[in-house]
């Protein structure tokens, strides 16, 4: 049994994986920004190699499927403590299973990886929704947003279509991190929150029309704050312009 | 501009549908597409979903309908629009991501024809001038002429045309300028217009595996008995999968909605469901829309200003309506003559199948898929999630919570692997006081279970109310 450490990238997860079968049994994977956690003593670093990376991409969408391969992307952007162990589980439970492994819902390795995933889904789906664009000056359209998971990348193609002549930046604050893109293209760099940042002369009465619009529509007589809440939690309210 | 944004927003509010699916189209223009599930963009203070720009065009109303904020004898500010404002808000609020896109209503000012006309002009400044490629719903005012419904429909996602209230005497009685014929006049063109382009889709699973665009379904002009209770379902032919038409200029999308004004003027909920059904089943509307009357009249013809809107009611009947759209439920099956209201304290489905307790227990590892979507506390996901496993695996008592069943309702009516969970006698009553908590014997009174119902849903079901009911099920 040993520990591995990787570098945080899906491919160094794979690698592990791959580590896993050929070195030795995996007691914890861990990045290895996280390394003060485990001794050193019984801990291996494991350095990412393509091939290796490569051949565990393959196997998981040819022995099992496509559509667990793209499982296990996503709840590895997820935000949870020992996700790559539980991700570790579902791997092996899927070589034994097959492409039917995602119909045990009652299995609870399945079901450990089903919540992960909705986490995930759940967040992308709301922040499609809740980004909130400023026009700077210059007609770059600029969001900031602290996201659960890091999920900039699950949100690229929908705005890098709906907003394909708009230059625009999704900024993640929590992992200083941006989704930019221009005309329908879009990559993920490294980002620093700038301090002089100007908007364009539109911007404030747009935003107060907005604020206006989103007070008038709600009906008094119904009034439901829990159930507001429910659909908009309050983290995310920070960065919201209507509150 | 923002006093006329703030009238015309407070005067659309009363306007339910928010939904922005039904329609998946790629960027081809200036700004913006359209996603089939829909996105919410906030939620306002009544947790209702704010997903497009929901505003009318002015609030100059000539009718003086009694239910509505905008008649024309209420005292409230006035406020009108140019069509060249709107498409300017819509594209500043899409860019920033505030919106999902456009839904435009309007008071009836002059005349509809005048109104259409303007509603029109906005809608292709909107889609030609800016090249907006966004979602609009654009409302259809009763009694205007074909053609312009026609290039409406052409320009918007989805259209609308309320009926408002659900039966013919109160809308007599409440609304005397608007005409039953004028407003299935234009419901019926667009449901002919969909079906000559081959397009016509239909609310949930109501129809699945079925071909609607049939000539068949084809609505003639002189059937005008939309309102009475249709009690025979309309004999559907099955047919291939269709083809979808390419290239060509799309009408409505996303299809039609209405929406019906609940405890106005006394209708009970087996009027009100069967009404909805004969809907869904005429036009095919996508969806039929509740909303629990606000009392904002003095009109001795409506409630008083001092009754609560009846909130826990409308709850109630979305949960029959999705019961019709997405459960293979009929409303015959919900009500009989001596019941023609839901049980406040039960969802509709547990009333159902206590009153049809023969048919239960189900084994939930053999029963087709039909009767697993009747178990209550067996949504759709859940439903799918059983059969999907039970190809692969048995499943086991505790596999069932893991599926997002809630036991605490369906344990009375499944085994799992021949074994039973619930209460062994299977009556009814039993089974009703169990889910209730209620000790033996002990019977609510007619008058209690009113008054006790009613507070116990509106605080069990309150996250529901009134929100996010589009985007999560289209």
């Amino acid at each position: 049994m040993t520990n591995y450490m990787y570098d945080a990238t899906f491919e160094g997860f794979l690698c592990c994986v791959h580590a896993h079968y050929y070195l030795g049994k995996a007691s914890n994977i861990l990045p290895s920004t996280r390394c003060e956690q485990i001794s050193f003593l019984d801990s291996v670093e494991i350095k990412t190699d393509p091939e290796k990376s490569e051949a565990v991409y393959r196997a998981i969408r040819d022995k099992i499927s496509l559509y667990d391969l793209r499982r296990v992307y996503r709840v590895f952007l997820a935000e949870a403590e020992q996700k790559e162990m539980q991700l570790l589980d579902y791997i092996r439970l899927g070589f034994i299973k097959g492409k039917s492994v995602s119909s045990y819902h009652g299995h609870p390795i399945v079901r450990n990886a089903e919540l992960l995933e909705k986490k995930v889904t759940q967040e992308v789906c709301r922040l499609k929704g809740l980004v909130r664009f400023s026009v700077m000056e210059g007609g770059i359209l600029y969001a900031k947003s602290e996201p659960d998971n890091d999920i900039l990348e699950l949100l690229a193609n929908h705005f890098a279509d709906r907003y394909r002549n708009d230059p625009f930046i999704i900024h993640d604050l929590r992992r200083e991190k941006a989704l930019v893109a221009r005309g329908g293209h879009w990559y993920i760099s490294a980002f620093q929150e700038s301090t002089e940042q100007r908007y364009d002369a539109g911007e404030i009465a747009y935003r107060r029309l907005w604020k206006e619009y989103f007070e008038n529509i709600a009906i008094k007589e119904r009034t439901n704050p829990r159930c507001q809440r429910m659909f908009m939690p309050m983290r995310y309210r920070k960065h919201l312009t209507e509150i | 501009m923002y006093e006329k944004l703030k009238i015309l927003a407070e005067s659309a509010k009363y306007d339910v549908s928010c939904s922005s699916s039904g329609s998946q189209r790629r960027n081809t223009g200036t700004l913006g597409n359209a996603v089939a599930a829909g996105i919410c963009h906030s939620w306002s203070a009544d947790g209702r979903c704010i997903s497009l720009l929901k505003v009318l065009f002015t609030n100059n109303c000539v009718y003086d309908c009694q239910y509505c904020v905008n008649r024309r004898s209420a005292d409230v500010p006035r406020a009108s629009f140019e069509p060249e404002e709107i498409a300017k808000l819509t594209m500043e609020f899409y860019r920033r991501n505030y919106i999902e896109g456009l839904f435009l209503s309007s008071a009836v000012e002059v005349s509809p024809n005048h109104t259409a006309e303007r509603i029109l002009r906005a809608l292709r400044i909107l889609r030609n001038d800016y090249g907006f490629g966004g979602y609009i719903h654009s409302k259809i005012i009763p009694g205007v002429d074909k053609e312009l419904v026609e290039s409406i429909g052409f320009e918007a996602d989805r259209l609308s045309v309320n009926i408002e209230l659900p039966t013919e005497r109160s809308l007599g009685f409440l609304a005397p300028q608007k005409k039953p014929n004028a407003i299935f006049a234009p419901m019926r063109q667009i449901t002919n217009t969909l079906i000559e382009r081959n397009a016509l889709k239909g609310p949930g699973t109501m129809f699945e595996g079925m071909d609607l665009n049939n000539p068949a379904h084809y609505l003639k002009e002189e059937s005008n008995a939309y309102l009475l209770p249709d009690g025979e379902p309309l004999s559907l032919s099955r047919l291939p999968a269709q083809r979808r038409s390419k290239g060509k200029l799309k009408f409505a999308p996303a299809g039609q909605t209405t929406q019906m004004i609940i405890g106005a003027a006394g209708e009970t909920d087996m009027q009100i469901i069967k009404t909805s059904e004969s809907l869904y089943r005429m036009f095919k509307m996508k969806r039929v829309y509740f909303s629990a009357y606000i009392p904002i009249s003095d009109s001795p013809l409506l409630p008083d200003r001092s009754v609560q809107p009846p909130l826990a009611r409308e709850h109630r009947l979305y949960q029959a309506d999705w019961l019709l759209r997405f459960y293979g439920f009929t409303a015959d099956e919900m009500f009989d003559e001596d019941h023609p209201f839901l049980d406040p304290t039960l969802d509709p489905k547990v009333s159902w199948a206590l009153r049809n307790i023969s048919r239960f227990p189900i084994e939930v590892n053999k029963a087709p898929l039909e009767d697993i979507l009747r178990i209550p506390g067996v949504g759709t996901v859940s439903a799918m999630r059983i059969v999907r496993q039970r190809r692969v695996a048995s499943i086991k008592y505790d596999d069932l919570k893991k599926m997002g069943v809630v036991m605490k309702r369906a344990k009375y009516f499944i085994t799992c692997s021949g074994k039973y969970f619930g209460i062994k006698s299977m009556k009814p009553d039993e089974i009703r006081n169990d889910l209730l908590g209620l000790g033996d014997g002990e019977q609510l009174s007619l008058f209690d279970q009113t008054i006790v119902g009613a507070q116990s849903i509106i605080h069990s079901g309150q996250s529901l109310l009134g929100g996010g009911y589009d985007e999560l099920h289209v």
